[in-house]
């Protein structure tokens, strides 16, 4: 809210210099978070008002404050109307008085309608409304920033009856506002309205027909309460909001209404004659201030001070809140412009408040000792992110949404668990509709952005949660690491041969050897949007975990990146069943002391046949020398036949009690060997 | 006699023309091997004549010694001149790059994540964590906003449907813990939260770090000291802090805790709206409302609050200023931190 310091000083003589009053303010909760001094002279505070202090979303409130703080007296304008005034010939009858517990008016005849003095244009637009040049409007806007109650005119002479009745629509409704716009109403909503029509939403807006014009001579001014809740719907339900509505759902005060009627009336006078009338006053179930029990030692305690009572109850005092010493207690009655204090806590807030925060003393809590360690699945979680960036891949944060296309453009096919997905409400675009069900559109787009940008080498992961819809609960959310893989074939100081397939795989080894993951295997993968013969489930101890694989050639062509057959390689794991793998706790093994014995066998076999099966097989002969087998060679063309290729792998023997001789493990390598050709159906191309 | 001083003669010119290991080594097997000529006049010593064998014996022997200290110190100078040579051709143009793949970073969000994370834990606060898409029930009803309250309009929240919402901050994860758990409590719960609200300072997703602290005589004052350590360590422990009245229905009394202006020390700036404040925190004692939520002793317990945005912290502290680049995932951006 705008404040002017100039219009401030209405209210209370501050001789303090508008940086320290701001700062003043800021200190007691009402954060000034700009001061514009390019108004005339003057200052113009913007005021961050909290949602629980409606009371300050005027002048007047603010001024409050500043008293408060500097104890100063509140100096109020006159709102007493001398004389004896005729009678109003409006009656005013609530039909919801739960909805509107307190209804005035005053009809004040003969009004000339123009433009409004310089002083008064010059404070509403200091304060960001613009003067309409109509002096009753104007004026019921100057009140509603001076006071912070809203008030609202009608032409007096458009009513029909002479009555003006709150009530619930009952049924559905229509009206024109003085927008000019036509709104349909529900049943619910509060009205008000006279012996046949609606004249206007109650504290939202007016209506059209009833509206002040340049040609109006009578009006029937108009200050009451709202239930806040009640404006709150009518304004939602409406996409409504106005000065008016904006303070009465956050609650005005009820006893203060009649002072801002009356303030308004004779500024009315005082701009364009007329003769006041006097106030209808609708009052039904008259305020009664709350009693509050607070504990004089619990609000040491809560906020770790020690003050007495006579302070604490003078700050109260300060800032209008009728106090009552009880000995061990003291009661506490706010007044209607502080309907947001209703327990021992919020009295507690008050005296913190004015007795600034700057003043507690910051002290380390009295506490049992806890562990203070990282716990399981946060370790894990860092650990695998910790690995994964040391090799090579930068980590990427993408937003948790994905657009209704993304499964599409990789193929999701319909019944996959990925398309069961949650739609926003309320996106704020089209294309981040949907929540997340997989990480790997995103990446493309990320692996897309940065190729555009002329990045030739690209290694992206992410670690994200996806959504996957449910019926009648929560979603499941699952956590993820998904990244992405490009090297342009560029030629390189230091040649690395192997294929961007391997590239990646060996990656995600060196994650599951780091987390010391055993029984990982990968196997052909079903994923549509990979590359059939480049592609891979990976899976621990049978378990599904991830993919990983090169993206189809029609979704690489679809980047556009005119390169020819690029190989993007993608993957996604499956954190949850990771860290769910874990092992609880390793054990030592005993350190080999005796000397070993390498030997090397190759062997011809038939292309079809997978390395992994070759090293099953060997893996499979029995022998408690073998201590290592690894495959060192894969090699097809020259003098290989076509459809055959060459495997060779090294075997270490060793045994964990002796030294092995020459021939023992020659004898037992023989045999390997022929198991081996005779398993595989293979033929020996070299051994050692 | 004669026959070893010429041997001796022999051995030093034949030496003499020796250049390399090589050549030493056919020396010293025609000298000194086992089939060698000082192996030779040994075996036969039987044949020199009683009387003349101790000094022929003892010539033959320091000419043995003589002619094999002499071969090592000829190998030590060969090696040492062999070594030298090694060193002086092997050269590698030590200024051509080394071969390695850089490592890839963390995301600065997730680096300043955890710096945050780590300086709670060693206060001996626990990590929790919860579903990001939440009933409207943990989001805002057990955390003191009923709906048709005003507070609702100080978090723009997404729906999913009337009763579920994405998480508008990490504190219904407090909550969860709350329901399951009873006092003394000291846990944070990192991670990403939803706001429909996009501009320079503003993503529809970002982080925060939320932490509840609560148990017997637990005051404003406890809230102030474990705040104030925490940016000491998060900023640096000359950093100046300031607590605020401010309003949360969840907390109360509410505080916002701002820090001096990193940028302008406090001298005004545009960053600091020319205030020489940053906020970095909304903090407060628990309101008792949330406590009866769930079902915790409000006259036995007290607790505080706090929470912050991660990204914030995360611009403040390598001076970004569009929250944005943030997830552009640009590699030149990343790969500054």
């Amino acid at each position: 809210m705008r404040v002017s310091f100039e219009w401030l000083k209405d209210f209370v003589s501050i001789s303090a210099t508008p940086e320290e009053v701001s700062h003043s303010l800021t200190m007691a909760g009402l954060e000034v978070e700009g001061i514009d001094t390019s108004v005339g002279g003057d200052s113009v505070f913007e005021v961050n008002v909290t949602p629980n202090r409606p009371d300050c979303l005027s002048i007047l409130g603010i001024a409050r404050e500043v008293a408060a703080a500097y104890r100063l007296p509140l100096e109020m304008p006159g709102d007493d109307i001398q004389g004896d005034l005729p009678a109003s010939d409006i009656r005013v009858e609530i039909l919801n008085p739960e909805l509107c517990h307190r209804y005035t008016g005053r009809l004040i005849k003969g009004v000339t309608i123009s433009g409004s003095p310089e002083w008064l244009k010059n404070r509403l637009e200091k304060c960001g409304i613009r003067s309409l040049n109509n002096n009753i409007v104007d004026i019921t806007n100057y009140v509603l920033l001076e006071m912070g109650h809203p008030l609202h005119a009608f032409d007096a002479d458009k009513l029909s009856g002479s009555v003006i009745k709150v009530s619930k629509a009952g049924k559905k409704r229509s009206i024109t506002t003085l927008d000019g716009i036509e709104r349909e109403l529900s049943g619910d909503s509060l009205l008000i309205m006279d012996a046949k029509k609606t004249l206007a939403l109650a504290g939202v807006m007016g209506g059209e027909d009833s509206s002040v014009t340049s040609g109006t001579r009578n009006i029937f001014l108009e200050s009451a309460f709202f239930a806040p809740v009640s404006v709150r719907r009518t304004s939602k339900e409406l996409g409504l909001r106005t000065e008016s509505s904006y303070r009465f759902e956050r609650g005005t005060d009820i006893e203060f209404l009649e002072n801002a009627l009356n303030r308004a009336a004779l500024l009315i006078r005082e701009t364009g004659g007329g003769i006041i009338h006097e106030i209808v006053d609708v009052y039904p179930e008259k305020f009664k201030p709350a009693t509050i029990e607070v504990n004089y030692a619990r609000v040491n305690a809560l906020l770790g001070v020690k003050l007495e009572k006579g302070e604490m109850l003078k700050s109260l005092e300060r800032i209008g809140i009728v106090v009552e010493d009880r000995g061990e207690v003291f009661h506490a009655f706010p007044p209607a412009f502080r309907r947001d204090i209703t327990g021992h806590i919020d009295i507690v807030e008050e005296i913190a408040r004015t007795f600034g925060y700057g003043n507690i003393p910051a002290r380390l809590p009295k506490t049992i000792l806890s562990g203070g360690v990282l716990n399981h699945r946060e370790r894990g979680i860092n650990r695998i992110r910790e690995t994964v960036r040391k090799t090579g891949f930068n980590e990427v944060i993408n937003y948790s949404f994905m657009s209704p296309s993304d499964l599409d453009m990789i193929s999701i096919p319909v019944g996959d668990i990925r398309r069961r997905h949650l739609s926003l409400r309320n996106p704020l675009k089209q294309e981040d509709s949907l929540m997340r069900t997989t990480l790997i559109p995103a990446l493309i787009n990320n692996f897309a952005y940065n190729f555009s940008m002329g990045a030739r080498d690209i290694r992206l992961f992410e670690i994200s949660k996806i959504f996957i819809a449910e019926t009648d609960r929560l979603p499941t959310e699952g956590l993820r690491m998904g990244g992405i893989f490009y090297r342009e074939n560029i030629p390189s100081l230091w040649k690395e041969s192997a294929q961007a397939f391997f590239i990646v795989k060996g990656a995600l080894q060196s994650l599951f050897e780091e987390m010391k993951l055993g029984g990982y295997t990968f196997v052909p993968s079903e994923e549509v949007f990979l590359h059939r013969g480049k592609s891979a489930d990976i899976e621990l101890k049978g378990t599904k975990a991830g993919f990983i694989g090169e993206l189809v050639p029609d979704i690489a062509e679809s980047l556009n990146l005119k390169v020819r057959k690029p190989e993007i390689i993608v993957f996604e794991l499956n954190i949850d069943t990771i860290l769910a793998f874990l092992p609880e706790r390793l054990t030592y093994r005993h350190v080999p002391k005796y000397p070993f014995i390498e030997r090397d066998i190759a062997i011809i076999i038939d292309d079809s046949l997978t390395a992994a099966w070759v090293m099953d097989v060997i893996n499979s002969f029995r022998s408690e020398f073998i201590e290592t087998v690894e495959i060192f060679d894969c090699y097809k063309g020259g003098n290989i036949p076509a459809g055959r290729k060459s495997l060779a792998f090294r075997i270490i023997y060793r045994s964990g009690e002796r030294t092995l001789t020459d021939n023992e493990v020659e004898s037992v390598h023989r045999e390997l060997l022929e198991y081996v050709l005779e398993k595989t159906g293979g033929e020996l191309r070299y051994r050692t | 006699m004669d026959d070893l001083f010429s041997l001796k003669k022999a051995f030093l010119e034949e030496i003499g023309s020796v250049d390399d290991l090589a050549g030493l080594q056919l020396v010293r097997t025609k000298y000194s091997g086992k089939k060698g000529l000082i192996r030779a006049r040994l075996r036969d010593l039987s044949s020199i004549p009683p009387d003349k064998r101790p000094l022929y014996g003892s010539t033959l022997n320091d000419i043995k010694n003589f002619i094999e200290e002499t071969i090592r110190n000829r190998e030590l100078i060969f090696k040492t001149r062999e070594k030298e040579q090694r060193l002086e051709t092997e050269k590698l143009d030590i200024t051509l790059p080394g071969n390695f793949t850089p490592f890839g970073r963390r995301h600065p969000v997730n680096q300043i994540l955890s710096e945050i994370k780590d300086i709670f834990v060693s206060m001996g606060f626990s990590i929790e964590d919860g579903p990001e898409v939440e009933n409207d029930y943990y989001n805002f009803e057990a955390l003191n906003i009923p709906k048709d309250h005003p507070a609702r309009d100080m978090q723009d929240t997404f729906y999913i449907s009337d009763d579920i919402v994405l998480r508008t901050h990490t504190s219904p994860v407090q909550v969860r813990v709350m329901e399951k758990r009873d006092p003394p409590l000291k846990i944070i719960s990192p991670g990403k939260v939803y706001r429909c609200d996009s501009d320079v300072s503003h993503t529809a997703m970002f982080h925060q770090v939320e932490g509840l602290m609560v148990d017997t005589g637990i005051s404003f004052s406890d809230l102030k000291g474990v705040l104030e350590l925490f940016i000491h360590s998060l900023f640096g422990a000359d950093t100046p802090v300031r607590f605020r009245p401010s309003y949360f229905p969840f907390t109360e009394p509410s505080a916002e805790i701002d820090i001096g202006c990193i940028f302008c020390s406090g001298s005004g700036c545009g960053v600091c709206k020319t205030t020489g404040w940053i906020e970095i925190l909304g903090a407060g004692l628990v309101n008792p409302k949330v406590f009866e939520m769930v079902g915790y002793n409000t006259s036995e317990y007290s607790g505080f609050a706090f929470g912050m945005g991660v990204e914030r912290i995360t611009m403040l502290r390598y001076s970004i200023d569009d929250i944005r680049l943030l997830y552009e995932n640009d590699a030149r951006f990343l790969n500054q931190f």
